[in-house]
């Protein structure tokens, strides 16, 4: 089915296959549309029908608050076609990078599956066409007997590989993650399609680094202490990064952090805060070069943040109230200028 | 075309939004400390609802959805912002926020050529 979108300048155009997200078909064709979590959640790829018939999809989708039914309103990422259809977009088409990698649907295999802790998976999937991504990015995967797609981030970086590694927290109510959680789900089959986000890291950009995570927020943040430690980025430049959790208990990936800790210790600083209980006393002694802190993520974090930013990037992941909590202090208090800002709210 | 109520004075505080509908038209109040302000709803960058996604302070308008800015008083766009917010003229009378409603504004979203 022929999908058209037109700009005064321009018409985009893109063909679109039976059951297929209209954003998915269009990112695969190159056209930048708009996005964010790519999973009906945000409300960033609203269109509106001009001409054709389609599928709105899921039609509970949070994203579609406050949408008008009378201008047809629709989240690209949950609809598909049923026509050759005719949509407008409100809001710029423009690529975010120049080097920006398009998407494409794959059938992946899960690898790996490894319990990190009590409510922590990490799992590997292999897809059998060689691809790349930009150290922050994500796909969108979906389960056999689960209805629609979630997004998770790549833990891993390499540049063309078969092998994408995600972490997810157990959500007991939630759909993917009671599947994956419920047995070892390794050989199981997955879609997937990606690589999307644009919170991403680029070396040729030379900032320091300034991250906080929340939870699995950290998956996004170790492609991108990965990246950076593949090519000795942390040599010249700073990276801090804030790890909030509950407790010691929760705590994982301890070995890959003290790692790039151990390879960059006069650059890099690991700050570990829990939220409910105190770090151990062999924490507190300091022994394997990360800080270990009791409270909040963002009540630790915002102090050390510099004031005006520097030559700062600030990268922002996990849940949406945690990073809703900060963007708010960082900009009005802190005075960083917003485009020194990257999220992803895991909403 | 002409002057509606919209909401009390006091229904505005300082660095908040209000949101309220006029003849069916959904328009935003701002105070901004010696007068108010009124626009459309949405953001201009990707029609978020401002009520949500606005954070006001010192008359500086950001949307946390992507951080565009503007100058609340003139609606012009500060840092990342591309476009101006729109303004409808507002008075206030007894109490009363006014707002000239002759037709609803609207943000112009074809215009990626630029
Ligand atoms: C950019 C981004 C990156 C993320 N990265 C991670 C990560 O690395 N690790 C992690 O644990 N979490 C991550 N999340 C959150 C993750 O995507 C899921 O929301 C979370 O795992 C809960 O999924 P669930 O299926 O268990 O919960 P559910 O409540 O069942 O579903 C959560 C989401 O699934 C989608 N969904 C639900 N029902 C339907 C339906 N009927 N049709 C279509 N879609 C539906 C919606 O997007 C919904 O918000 C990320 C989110 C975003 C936006
Ligand atoms: S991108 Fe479609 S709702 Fe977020
Ligand atoms: S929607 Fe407001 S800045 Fe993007």
């Amino acid at each position: 089915m022929l999908i058209e979108i037109k700009k005064k300048s321009q018409t985009y155009q893109f063909e679109a296959n039976a059951g297929e997200k209209l954003l998915y078909a269009g990112l695969r064709a190159g056209i930048p549309l708009p996005f964010e979590c790519a999973t009906g959640t945000c409300g960033s790829c609203k269109a509106r029908v001009t001409q054709g018939e389609v599928d709105e999809g899921w039609s509970e989708a949070p994203g579609k608050e406050r949408f008008k039914v009378v201008k047809r309103e629709i989240l690209m990422c949950q609809c598909s076609a049923q026509s050759d259809c005719s949509l407008t977009v409100p809001t710029k088409i423009v690529a975010f990078r120049d080097d920006d990698i398009n998407p494409d649907h794959h059938i992946g295999v899960i690898t790996q599956y490894e319990k990190l802790t009590e409510d922590v998976l990490r799992f590997n999937v292999e897809i059998p066409t060689s691809i790349s991504f930009h150290a922050g990015q994500f796909f969108v995967l979906q389960a056999p007997e689960v209805n629609g797609f979630r997004a998770y981030s790549m833990v891993n970086y390499s540049p063309g590989t078969n092998e994408l590694e995600f972490i997810i927290k157990q959500n007991p109510h939630g759909g993917l993650s009671k599947w994956i959680f419920d047995s070892d789900r390794t050989q199981e089959k997955l879609e997937l399609f990606g690589p999307l986000g644009h919170a991403t890291f680029h070396p040729d950009e030379s900032h320091d680094l300034f991250m906080i995570a929340g939870g699995s927020g950290i998956a996004g943040l170790m492609s991108i202490l990965e990246y950076g430690r593949q090519v000795n980025y942390f040599k010249n430049r700073k990276v801090s990064l804030f790890f909030g959790i509950r407790t010691p208990a929760d705590f994982f990936f301890a070995e890959r952090l003290r790692a790039v800790k151990a390879k960059f210790p006069d650059t890099v600083s690991i700050n570990i805060a829990f939220s409910n209980a105190p770090p151990t006393a062999e924490q507190l002694s300091g022994n394997d070069g990360l800080i270990y802190l009791q409270g909040m993520v963002h009540e630790h974090a915002l102090p050390a943040v510099l004031e005006g930013g520097g030559n700062v990037m600030h990268y922002l992941a996990g849940p949406a109230p945690m990073v809703d909590a900060l963007i708010r202090p960082l900009i009005l208090n802190s005075k960083i200028p917003v485009h020194r800002v990257r999220y992803d709210k895991f909403s | 075309m002409s002057w509606k109520a919209a909401c009390p004075v006091s229904d505005v505080k300082q660095d908040t939004l209000k949101e309220c509908t006029i003849d069916g038209i959904e328009i935003l109040l701002a105070n901004v400390g010696d007068g108010f302000r009124a626009y459309p709803p949405v953001c201009p960058h990707m029609e978020q609802y401002l009520e949500g996604s606005g954070i006001c302070a010192n008359n500086v308008m950001t949307c946390d959805r992507h951080l565009w800015q503007w100058d609340m008083k003139t609606g012009e766009p500060l840092g990342p912002a591309e476009k101006p917010l729109l303004i409808y003229q507002t008075k206030e009378v007894n109490g009363q926020i006014m707002v000239f409603l002759d037709e609803e504004l609207e943000y112009d979203f074809d215009d990626d050529d630029d």
